[in-house]
């Protein structure tokens, strides 16, 4: 299952939160695709991933100011 | 005039670009500190105030400038850094932050930045000042300088603090490392290196040792016996802008322009800048928290950087006395804006799941 998580506009840290809440309700396997644009999530949200055991799929800039990461949850 | 403007300015943009590119971000350290239980920022601040007190004491040992840390108003130095901490969390950036994400384009920043100068000001000249001027002859301690207070050496109290943050500095580059993923590379070269790859912590926050390190005898050159300072200069741009007096115009004011354009030229050349328009409620959230920050690094005499980065590294009472209770005011506003809400929802969920309506 895949479930997309839209939190542009969101500063730091709440689109990491949101995706550490999303997640939460997902089952092992499933996909985490987040849409943010708060450059510090670059930093952040990739950190958490890969801190949490979760294995980081996509991760690249779609835009100015723009990205997309996907996580499976594990 | 034009030194001054120069090397304001180039010192500030490098710092920006640094802060930028580094997603230097002190606020988000001390609030992932308590609902992270991740020290990695703060371990980094530490590094940076490392290396620029060893540089600045050997400046001031080899006669390069003199300076003096003068007394302590403790009661102002912890009320107002502690308002500080909170105004930070509010305005989602610390001082600095908040200048070098208006020049990622964020229009929330510029919200926080407006009050942040505006309070600044109506604290250092304006309605309030009659009252800060009292705080700042409260409960004033003679000394300042940790050293000086011991009667001690001031390398007796930075050699064992280097010898300290470096052992930190092993301990986390030893520990089994994570791999963080990261962006698909489109560039190469030093272009890769400055607009593209991610920095670690520890690298930007020697970077920015560095650069606190040179703030020092370029400002002093032009007659100011500091280091980076944001809080006094931003209000000095509002002082100059509304009275006309160029007596407000100092080294620091070029400091903060350069921080603005730095990150800029860093976010517009890594394709990370866009106008960003926040929602009403981190808006208002931005404003309310610009104007703590005002009130409270004015009374603290310093913000994050100022008190955080700079008086810590002078080894002074007000810098480490600062950051403990700007930390403690980010834990708290931390508690109130992430973790109780998050609570809240979670009980709300198990309650829905008990009782099936």
């Amino acid at each position: 299952m895949q479930k997309t998580l839209e939190v542009k506009g969101m500063v730091c840290p709440f689109p990491l939160i949101e995706a550490q809440n999303a997640i939460e309700d997902m089952n092992s396997g499933d996909v985490l695709v987040v849409e943010f644009d708060c450059t510090q999530g670059t930093e952040s949200i990739p950190t958490w991933a890969a801190e949490a055991g979760h294995t980081v799929t996509n991760f690249e800039q779609l835009d100015e100011a723009a990205w997309t990461i996907s996580i499976q949850k594990r | 005039m034009t030194y001054m403007i120069i090397t304001g300015l180039l010192c500030g943009a490098l710092l920006g670009f640094v802060m930028q590119r580094g997603r230097f971000c002190l606020t988000g350290g001390f609030r992932d500190m308590y609902i992270a239980k991740n020290n990695r920022m703060f371990y980094a601040l530490l590094i940076a105030i490392a290396v620029q007190s060893v540089g600045v004491f050997l400046l001031i040992d080899l006669g390069v400038f003199e300076y003096s840390a003068g007394s302590l108003p403790i009661l102002s130095v912890i009320i107002g850094s502690f308002i500080f901490g909170i105004g930070i969390i509010l305005a989602g950036g610390c001082a600095t932050g908040t200048w070098y994400r208006a020049g990622e384009g964020l229009i929330g920043s510029w919200i926080a930045l407006a009050g942040y100068m505006l309070m600044s000001t109506m604290m250092k000249s304006g309605v309030f000042a009659p009252f800060n001027q009292q705080a700042q002859a409260t409960a004033v301690m003679p000394t300042n300088s940790i050293a000086e207070t011991f009667g001690i050496n001031h390398w007796v109290i930075i050699i064992p603090f280097v010898a300290i943050v470096g052992f930190i500095v092993f301990k986390q580059l030893t520990k089994p490392k994570v791999v963080v993923p990261s962006l698909k590379p489109k560039r190469t070269g030093l272009a890769h290196i400055l607009f593209e790859k991610r920095w670690h912590p520890f690298v930007t926050a020697t970077l920015i040792g560095v650069i606190a390190l040179i703030a020092w005898p370029l400002s002093a050159a032009t007659g100011r016996v500091f280091g980076l300072g944001i809080t006094t200069p931003s209000a000095n741009i509002l002082q100059y802008l509304t009275t006309g007096d160029s007596g407000f115009i100092n080294w620091g004011v070029f400091l903060v322009l350069g921080i603005f354009a730095g990150s800029f030229i860093a976010a517009k050349a890594s394709k990370e800048f866009r106008f960003r328009m926040p929602d009403v409620k981190t808006g208002i959230n931005s404003f309310v928290g610009g104007n703590l920050m005002g009130v409270g690094a004015s009374l603290a005499g310093g913000c994050s950087i100022g008190n955080g980065l700079v008086m810590t590294a002078m080894m002074t009472w007000q810098g480490w006395i600062g950051l403990v209770f700007m930390i403690l005011g980010t834990w708290t506003a931390s508690y109130f804006v992430f973790v109780r809400p998050r609570q809240k929802a979670k009980a709300q969920k198990l309650r829905e799941q008990v009782t099936p309506a």
